[in-house]
């Protein structure tokens, strides 16, 4: 089968659709489909095929769609016929405004002479192409406040206005960042509030790239997979690790992956299976070319479907005992501290883990766990926050308010230690005294060594807590 | 025989066992990760031991080694691009891990993409874009500053990312970025049709105008420029307006570290307790604190145990001393960045009519 296209709206896969409210909504685009978008109007799906991932277009009152450069852009390719309401008029009201807003006194509805009726009126009318403008531009007629507002204030006005009547709508690309947007906005709570930010660094931090192989716990249901396959190209594998007797990926329904990809590129295991290897291997009794043309249809098919589930299973039982795995990547509300005996000694040397979690504190004990854990080095836990600005040249700031939660993510390496132990070269005294004389302590009974890796960078600490006297 | 195609390729696939001629990170602390290629007789040497690379030879990766005089450790650890991120030879300012990832997931770098990244610098996110778009992708990566193309081209060829990075000494405000591409590094056009495009220079508002050649005209792109003064994000924005970039956002990202710690539960009682002790022994013939001073001086020599003591008081307490009551908390590094550069995204897409 065929991956979907990644750069042309094409028919028969799945898009997003990004609505002027910031509502976004995800649409299968097939043939001959119509598509709703509520208030904002339907469309037809022959009607965006073939333009490029992207494209913003705007419906028009007889329900044909057309191109516009981009869903925030204020005046329309074509002029409006009513002359009054053209691009000058509009320059005319925004050059007229005052230089700061002092003299706004109430930007509420009260000064706005243009009634619901006559917006209903506007929209019936259905004269222009440009419904959705035309009310806009007769709002700030109506609106006598209007001009003395500043610049900004109007344009935060217009995209207001513009989020309830436009009827605008862009499609784009699902890539793994889109799907993760979109259940932002849907289901947070699937998301286990992870951000982008920390959905890219975990990517990073596990190291995920073409013809990887990865151990995977993913509880949103498969935005980790999705953005792991992506990365991956569909090249390589990846084990995902589940709870009950069958995995969740109810995510991956809106991806398009061809079947016989998914097949190749995902094995799923189950905690059992993973921690009984030997005792959840099948037995299966492979039957001989004869007797297979021996069984009838239904129990021919039959056979065929255990076979390959004793396969399947088989396969990755064989994996977990092969161990050996490019990383491993959890992201669960599992308790951790329970699972990674297990997994720890699944990872191959030199190979990264990555464990995420909503709260702080969960990973903490996590990294106590590690500290005495020789097998992980410099476990630490990483947190990422992206500020999003206003983005007006002139006018850069902070936006007001964000998500002020996005996780956080522990990640350390799986390292092969010494089994009897080295002698470390002990961190366990002042500096200037161990310089005096080099001071020799065991790894096995401190975890002197831990500490070093983990705290030099902290000048001022920390083994030692001295209490004066007095 | 070695595989010398597996030697290059350490940044695109992982080895199991360190071979002769490998490149390897040898580990010391988070802040002290020495790159070193392996070597018949030769020693790394470090203020923790020195380490022979011919004991190296053979070891899996990730293996914690021994000093030559038994004591002293390293982990020797497989390059990664992260890996590479805090342990590379500065040449510049670079890209750190907490932007770059968040600019690769963003711009939906993956396996394939074909990136344009000026200027080149140390190569921090050079080797992390190389890693994330695979055999399959390109990476165009240009630097104007001679020594500096110099050593970041005889790195890219060394650790083998030449199979996917191609780096072009170039001024990119000047001269733009068309080149004569080669032959493994187009698809029969002879062109970049980049998707991707990273400008960390100092007037990327300058080199927005020579994207227009350059980038895929059949496909959505995406753009980030990584400035750190806001006068250069407003000339940013203007000149990605003017070059019809649409969805201009401007971000800041903020990175973290936190360590798991432990700190020492301190229960009024006990200093109650601590005090009434001090008190009795004073009133058992001790006249003066100088005298309790000298005393417990003596006693430490001796080994004595001195009078009740519920927090150490003047001794050393390693923290978790199981003699000791804990609790487990949490500490920031000493140091964060409070601020590495803004990065203004944006994107593009070419206007297709169908048919
Ligand atoms: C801050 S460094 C880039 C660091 C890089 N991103 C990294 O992660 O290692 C900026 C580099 O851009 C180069 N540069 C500045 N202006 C340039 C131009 N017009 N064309 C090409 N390179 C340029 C400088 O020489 C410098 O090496």
């Amino acid at each position: 089968m065929e991956f979907k296209n990644k750069k042309i709206i094409t028919e028969n896969q799945h898009a997003l659709i990004r609505l002027p409210s910031d509502g976004m909504k995800i649409i299968d685009l097939k043939t001959d489909g119509k598509i709703s978008l509520g208030k904002f109007g339907n469309f037809e799906v022959k009607d965006i095929v073939g333009y490029c991932f992207g494209q913003s277009f705007e419906i028009l009152n007889d329900g044909t769609v057309v191109p516009i450069k981009s869903m925030s852009e204020q005046v329309n390719i074509e002029q409006p016929e009513d002359e009054e309401l053209d691009r000058d008029i509009l320059t005319k009201i925004f050059s007229n405004s005052a230089e700061n807003n002092q003299n706004i006194i109430n930007i509420g509805s009260k000064i706005q002479k243009l009634t619901h009726e006559d917006i209903n009126e506007l929209k019936e009318s259905g004269a222009s192409s440009n419904i959705g403008q035309l009310i806009i531009s007769k709002m700030i007629e109506g609106h006598e406040g209007f001009d003395k507002k500043t610049i900004h204030s109007q344009q935060k006005y217009l995209k207001r206005k513009q989020a309830k009547f436009l009827r605008r709508f862009t499609v784009e690309y699902l890539n793994s960042a889109q799907l993760m947007n979109y259940y932002m906005e849907k289901d947070l709570n699937r998301l286990l509030d992870m951000s982008q930010e920390t959905l890219g660094l975990m990517l990073n931090y596990s190291n995920v790239r073409p013809g990887g192989k990865y151990l995977l716990v993913d509880e949103t249901g498969g935005l980790i997979l999705y953005a792991m396959l992506e990365k991956m190209g569909f090249e390589g594998e990846v084990l995902l690790v589940h709870e009950n007797e069958h995995p969740n990926y109810s995510m991956l329904k809106h991806c398009d992956i061809p079947e016989d990809v998914l097949d190749k590129s995902v094995k799923f295991i189950n905690w059992l299976q993973i921690l009984e290897p030997s005792n959840e291997r099948i037995d299966f009794e492979v039957l001989s070319d004869e007797q297979i043309s021996g069984l009838r249809g239904g129990k021919r098919a039959q056979y065929f479907r255990r076979l390959k589930r004793a396969n399947d299973i088989n396969h990755v039982i064989d994996s977990i005992e092969t161990g050996n795995f490019d990383g491993f990547i959890s992201v669960t509300t599992l308790d951790a501290t329970t699972f990674l005996p297990y997994v720890i000694p699944l990872v191959g040397g030199s190979r990264p883990i990555c464990i995420y979690s909503q709260f702080k504190e969960t990973l903490m004990e996590i990294q106590h766990g590690l500290m005495n854990d020789k097998r992980i080095l410099a476990p630490s836990i990483y947190e990422t926050r992206v500020t999003p600005f206003q983005t007006i040249p002139g006018r850069l700031h902070p936006v007001m308010t964000m998500r002020g939660f996005g996780g956080f993510v522990l990640t350390g390496t799986k390292v092969i230690p010494q089994e009897n132990g080295i002698q470390a070269v002990g961190r366990g005294l002042s500096k200037r005294r161990r310089e005096e004389s080099p001071q020799v302590e065991k790894t096995e009974d401190s975890s002197d060594t831990k500490s070093e890796d983990i705290k030099s960078e902290d000048t001022k600490s920390e083994e030692d807590i001295e209490i004066d006297e007095n | 025989m070695r595989s010398q195609n597996l030697i290059a390729m350490s940044f695109f696939e992982y080895k199991d066992i360190v071979e002769e001629g490998d490149l390897v990170l040898a580990f010391i602390s988070r802040n002290d990760i020495k790159p070193i290629r392996v070597t018949k007789n030769a020693i790394l040497n470090t203020r923790y031991g020195n380490f022979l690379h011919n004991d190296m030879i053979g070891s899996p990766y990730g293996k914690q080694m021994a000093g030559a005089k038994g004591y002293g450790f390293i982990h020797l650890l497989h390059p990664t691009a992260e890996m590479w991120t805090i342990s590379l030879p500065h040449r510049t300012q670079i890209v750190y891990t907490h932007d770059s990832s968040y600019i690769m997931q963003r711009l939906n770098v993956v396996n394939g993409s074909r990136v344009i990244e000026a200027g080149t610098g140390s190569g921090s996110f050079t080797h992390s874009f190389s890693r994330s778009v695979g055999l399959k992708g390109r990476v165009f990566t240009y630097e104007f500053h001679e020594p500096r193309y110099l050593e970041a081209k005889r790195e890219i060829e060394d650790h083998g990312i030449d199979v996917n990075t191609f780096i072009t000494h170039r001024d990119v405000c000047q001269d733009g970025f068309e080149i004569q591409v080669p032959e493994n590094f187009h698809n029969g056009d002879n062109k970049i049709n980049a998707q991707v495009i990273f400008l960390d220079l100092p007037s990327p508002w300058i080199a927005i105008n020579n994207l227009n050649n350059v980038i895929d005209p059949q496909m959505k792109v995406g753009i980030c420029c990584f400035s750190p003064c806001i006068e250069q994000v407003h000339k940013t924005v203007e000149s990605l307006q003017e070059n019809g970039w649409v969805d201009i956002e401007m971000v800041e990202c903020r990175g973290k570290r936190w360590e798991a710690r432990k700190e020492m539960v301190r229960d009024v009682n006990d200093v109650i307790k601590r005090l009434k002790d001090i008190q009795s022994r004073r009133d058992h013939g001790i006249e003066s604190r100088k005298r309790v001073k000298l005393e417990q001086q003596e006693d430490k020599e001796a080994g004595v145990p001195r009078g009740f003591n519920p927090f150490g008081k003047g001794e050393r307490v390693k923290e978790g001393d199981i003699n000791y009551s804990w609790k487990d908390v949490t500490k920031i590094e000493s140091e964060i960045k409070t601020h590495t550069s803004y990065l203004t995204f944006a994107f593009k897409v070419p206007l297709i009519i169908p048919e």
